[in-house]
């Protein structure tokens, strides 16, 4: 892929390859400040983000960015890892748009922050929602259970 | 006619309004329960059972509930069909808020009655008695539609003796 050629030149020592096969490639990238430099580069040849998926490796998490592209259906995997002293991340809506709700989920569930994003508000659960539900250390107790937000008359 | 004890037997004019009072309501109890206007409310599998239940073969029509278009302002029946989340709730309050007294539940399916398959999730209301008052419960994931006639048979019968939630809540215009 030429995209992944440019990206290792590029981004020297920062950047790892996992696997480098015609249909698919994952990456790693070690400092998560370049997510911004990587995903431009990576624009150049894939035109959608289809997933975002975190995975919790307690105290690191580990987010899967996926992208693809229209003309080949080629798929490149972008991993980062972010630790849970500095969990935050820039956000890559205005590079690739599909990644505005892509991150209103991760921080919904996981509770990561994305600087940058223009509206980052929860998508799956209510506004007032105490906790993120998808870490590891959440715990589904029975006020968890009970809660509804509501409050009612009958 | 007064006795020790306080208890005073009804005199002529209180015994023909209690009569009235009774024949009327009985009345308005009929109308009531044999034209309940359902209002769908399907969020998942439960709601094609719903659908069955309006069609031809298990016809709803012969109890009196007719699947008019659905408006919350024209029904008085709501059936709940399908999980409720907890976002999900106001939602099912906003609409149930809505509709004019009197107004009637209908629980369908596990998800309702008791949280069912998700009952120890952390997004699931167990069991929508919970957040509405609910007249008549169905079983089943999903339940038969034939069970959704014994539902409403069930709540015809409340209706008519006067057990229904909304008369016990208070929130219905008596004669």
């Amino acid at each position: 892929m030429v995209t992944l050629d440019k990206l290792k030149s590029g981004f020297k020592g920062e950047l790892e390859v996992l696997t480098e096969e015609p249909k698919l490639s994952i990456i790693r990238i070690k400092n998560k400040k370049l997510i911004k430099k990587v995903a431009w580069q990576i624009k150049e040849e894939f035109d959608i983000l289809y997933a975002l998926s975190v995975v919790d490796y307690t105290p690191v998490f580990e987010l899967n960015y996926i992208f693809s592209n229209y003309r080949n259906a080629d798929s490149l995997v972008l991993k980062v890892n972010i630790d849970e002293k500095d969990f935050s991340i820039d956000s890559i809506t205005d590079t690739f748009n599909s990644a505005n709700w892509e991150e209103r989920e991760a921080y919904d569930l996981f509770g990561i922050k994305f600087n940058g994003h223009p509206d980052l508000r929860r998508i799956l659960l209510p506004e007032d929602w105490p906790g993120h539900p998808l870490r590891k250390d959440f715990k589904v107790d029975d006020e968890i259970r009970n809660w509804t937000g509501l409050d009612l008359k009958f | 006619m007064e006795e020790s004890n306080g208890f005073s037997y009804p005199g002529l004019y209180e015994i023909v309004f209690m009569k009235a009072e009774k024949f009327i309501n009985t009345v308005l109890n009929w109308g009531r329960s044999n034209s309940l206007w359902p209002l769908t409310f399907g969020t998942s599998c439960c709601a094609i059972e719903m659908m069955t239940f309006g069609a031809t073969k298990v016809d709803s029509d012969r109890l009196g509930v007719l699947f008019t278009g659905d408006s919350p302002r024209q029904s008085d029946l709501i059936l709940v069909s399908g999980t409720i989340t907890k976002k999900m709730a106001r939602r099912l309050l906003n609409v149930y808020e809505q509709m004019p007294d009197p107004k009637y539940v209908i629980a369908v399916g596990a998800c309702n009655v008791s949280g069912g398959l998700y009952h120890d999730s952390y997004n699931t209301i167990e069991g929508i008695d919970r957040i509405m008052p609910v007249d008549a419960f169905i079983p089943g994931c999903p339940p038969r539609p034939e069970e959704f006639l014994d539902a409403v048979r069930v709540l015809q019968k409340l209706i008519k003796e006067n057990k229904s939630k909304a008369q016990k809540n208070g929130n219905i215009r008596q004669a």
